[in-house]
């Protein structure tokens, strides 16, 4: 079953205004790389020189009731499971 | 003297006498500018106890050392008097050009004392400031107020800041207003204004203000700048402003909802970023020297019309008029503000009071009686009216134009528990208890509820978020543990520094270019002084400190240090499920915050805290 990958006011110029993506489930890396096919342009925004998610980005994963934030590319994505991604929170 | 004119305006309107006094280097490097010299004033000028609305308590407008150089909003000015809401320090931060351009009339600042004896405006030029009649802009709105000021081929190419008519009837959260688009907004600066019988500052001059390594600055500039263009870490806030985050609040389950009873609102899509890029957007405009450009331009026809003139609302207005009041509606949020903007009434401040009226009214304290019309959750017109009756002070408007602390004790019937404020003035759209730090600066700030007190839990949540502070590790928002030390460092960093430089914070927010080390050689250049991150930091705690001792001078201790009931109670759904903030986890907060301040566990700097900060 696919894994919906949602952009809340994060990438819009690269997704077209394109909102939800599916993908299949796995590492965070994999799905990354799936999300770049679709999206070129992305990997340069989500991604820092060292690989790993840009700082000004937090990727949200919801699973059930709970949600936590991804500290790095290893984290595994299983079905029911949903993405978010946010530009990082600086005060109004 | 680098960065400064050197010199300030001092005017007592009661007398109509004008001095020009020096600043000195010894007194810029202790305390910078804008809210450095705002406290420092403050305290030397008002005794314990006077009235905030009385001739006495001053006014005070204060730029900063880098209003010399046209970098990042750096152009602004900090407006800092007693807060008629809190009885503590008053200040809020204004972008724009005021600050910039009263440098260039050759003066660092304004002190303003006294009551005119019938409304007057400030005119000031190179070298010249007139204390003029202004009986004919009593009454106007801030747009027709600015409207006729610019008429007057005197007034060319110069900067209108003015009151709306809530200043002038003292409404306690009014508002000083900048060129329409720039807001002294939060702690009643236009109520001090109003009572004053000042009606308008007019500003314009464009003297030079020396700086002290032009290359070096040059060479800062670039540096900053190129990066904030190309690291991808403002992109967000360039395309949607503060709208970039309205979506991620909803998300993390901060974004207040429904006077704070929820913290996840259910219209969210019709409110978030690309509802509002796709709705009320027109375009965006930057402050002066910024490649960001955050500010939101709006127009609309149906079914309100809004006028790009007031420029476009932010973040905390799309909750305090949004989902604070269940209202899902874009151009009716946009009609808010403008209304807002006309009477010249603090937006946050006035949702919040609103959305008391409306749980009062769920709750039977209140009836549709008292207010003469119906307002309920979600519902647009009611909530127009309210805006205009608090504006004009007209039947219940006039009650809760003294704010939701005041309004709520007069009203009573246990309504108090959900007036949301802390120290008088009420809560920002940012509900702490899904983000722990922010529950702690909110309690200890010394202007009461302040969401740019410090910075915001979220942006530590990643390793190495402000590593030339000492922030590696990650932080949970959620979390308790660490937030004492984050908070205490955060409001001399954050909170402070930048109102005494008059620089924007959004640069300034990790994962963002405009870092200490950056900020510091960028101040140095200007100033020619040797500030290190040190230096700078204990610049901010001494601030930060002399305020406090203001607020202890009124009687303010650890007692007023709380937060609402209401934060007590545990959320039930959204992202931060199960959170509450309780009094005791509070308490605990609160004394490691009190000794790494040196404060005694009653929240009072200690007489060797003040020695070391040189304020004894």
């Amino acid at each position: 079953m696919a894994i919906p990958v949602k952009f809340l006011s994060a990438f819009q110029e690269q997704t077209q205004g394109k909102t939800t993506f599916f993908v299949e489930e796995g590492q965070l890396s994999q799905i990354f790389g799936e999300l770049q096919k679709e999206i070129p342009g992305l990997k340069e925004k989500l991604w820092d020189k060292e690989g790993k998610i840009h700082p000004a980005y937090n990727v949200i994963l919801i699973r059930g009731d709970t949600q936590q934030l991804c500290h790095d590319l290893n984290s595994k994505v299983k079905e029911g499971d949903e993405l978010i991604i946010i530009p990082i929170i600086s005060g109004g | 003297m680098h960065g400064y004119q050197g010199k300030f305006l001092r005017i007592n309107l009661s007398t109509r006498k004008i001095d020009v006094e020096p600043i000195d280097e010894s007194f810029a490097t202790r305390y910078v500018g804008g809210v450095g010299f705002g406290v420092r004033w403050l305290y030397d000028i008002l005794p314990k106890g006077v009235d905030p609305l009385s001739p006495q308590a001053p006014l005070i407008f204060a730029s900063g050392p880098l209003a010399s150089i046209n970098f990042l909003g750096s152009t602004g000015i900090s407006v800092t008097f007693k807060s008629p809401l809190s009885g503590t320090v008053g200040d809020s931060d204004m972008r724009g050009r005021m600050g910039g351009s009263l440098k260039g009339c050759g003066y660092d600042a304004l002190l303003i004392e006294g009551k005119a004896e019938r409304p007057v405006y400030l005119r000031i030029s190179e070298g010249l400031c007139e204390i003029l009649d202004g009986s004919h802009l009593w009454g106007k709105d801030t747009y027709q107020t600015q409207a006729i000021i610019l008429a007057d081929p005197k007034n060319t190419n110069m900067l209108v800041t003015s009151i709306g008519v809530a200043g002038e009837k003292l409404v306690k959260y009014a508002n000083i207003i900048c060129e329409l688009q720039f807001f002294a907004g939060r702690t009643g600066a236009g109520a001090v204004m109003g009572s004053k019988n000042l009606k308008a500052i007019v500003v314009g001059g464009k003297l030079k203000t020396l700086v002290a390594d032009r290359e070096k600055v040059k060479k800062w500039m670039k540096d900053i700048n190129s990066k904030i263009q190309t690291d991808g870490t403002c992109d967000a806030l360039s395309r949607y402003g503060t709208w970039n985050i309205i979506g991620a609040a909803n998300l993390n389950g901060i974004l207040p909802t429904k006077n704070f009873q929820a913290t996840t609102f259910s219209n969210i899509n019709k409110i978030d970023g690309d509802a509002l890029l796709s709705t009320v957007y027109i375009g965006k405009k930057a402050c002066p020297g910024c490649p960001i450009g955050c500010r939101r331009v709006i127009e609309g026809e149906v079914p309100y019309t809004l006028s790009p003139e007031f420029g476009g609302f932010q973040y905390e207005t799309v909750a305090s008029m949004g989902s604070l009041l269940l209202n899902g509606d874009p151009y009716a949020i946009g009609k808010a503000n403008e209304l807002c903007n006309i009477y010249g009434v603090d937006t946050i401040s006035a949702g919040v009071v609103i959305a008391y009226v409306m749980e009062c009214l769920d709750k039977g304290v209140l009836t549709e009686n008292d207010l003469g019309f119906q307002l309920k959750w979600g519902e647009p017109e009611g909530i127009f009216k309210m805006i205009e009756l608090i504006g004009l002070r007209k039947g219940l408007g006039d009650l809760l134009a003294e704010g939701v602390k005041k309004a709520s004790q007069e009203i009573g019937k246990g309504s108090e528990k959900w007036a949301i404020h802390i120290k008088g003035i009420e809560v920002p759209m940012h509900d702490p208890r899904g983000k722990k730090g922010m529950g702690l600066a909110y309690a200890t700030s010394f202007k009461g509820a302040d969401h740019e007190s410090s910075m915001h839990d979220e942006t530590f949540q990643r390793e190495n978020a402000l590593s030339e502070l000492g922030f590696t590790v990650p932080m949970d928002r959620r979390q308790f543990e660490g937030k004492s030390t984050l908070v205490k460092v955060l409001q001399e960093y954050w909170g402070v520094m930048p109102d005494a430089l008059t620089i924007c914070k959004f640069p300034m927010v990790p994962p963002r270019p405009l870092k200490p080390g950056r900020l510091v050689g960028l101040l140095n250049a200007v100033t020619g002084w040797h500030f290190t991150i040190k230096d700078f930091l204990i610049t901010g705690e001494r601030i930060f400190n002399l305020a406090r001792m203001f607020n202890v001078r009124e009687g303010m201790t650890r007692k007023d240090d709380k937060l609402p009931r209401r934060f007590e109670e545990v959320l039930k759904e959204g992202g931060s499920t199960g959170e509450s903030y309780p009094k005791e986890e509070l308490d605990k907060l609160l004394d490691e915050y009190y000794r790494l301040r040196g404060w005694t566990p009653d929240g009072i700097p200690t007489s060797n805290t003040l020695r070391r900060l040189e304020l004894s």
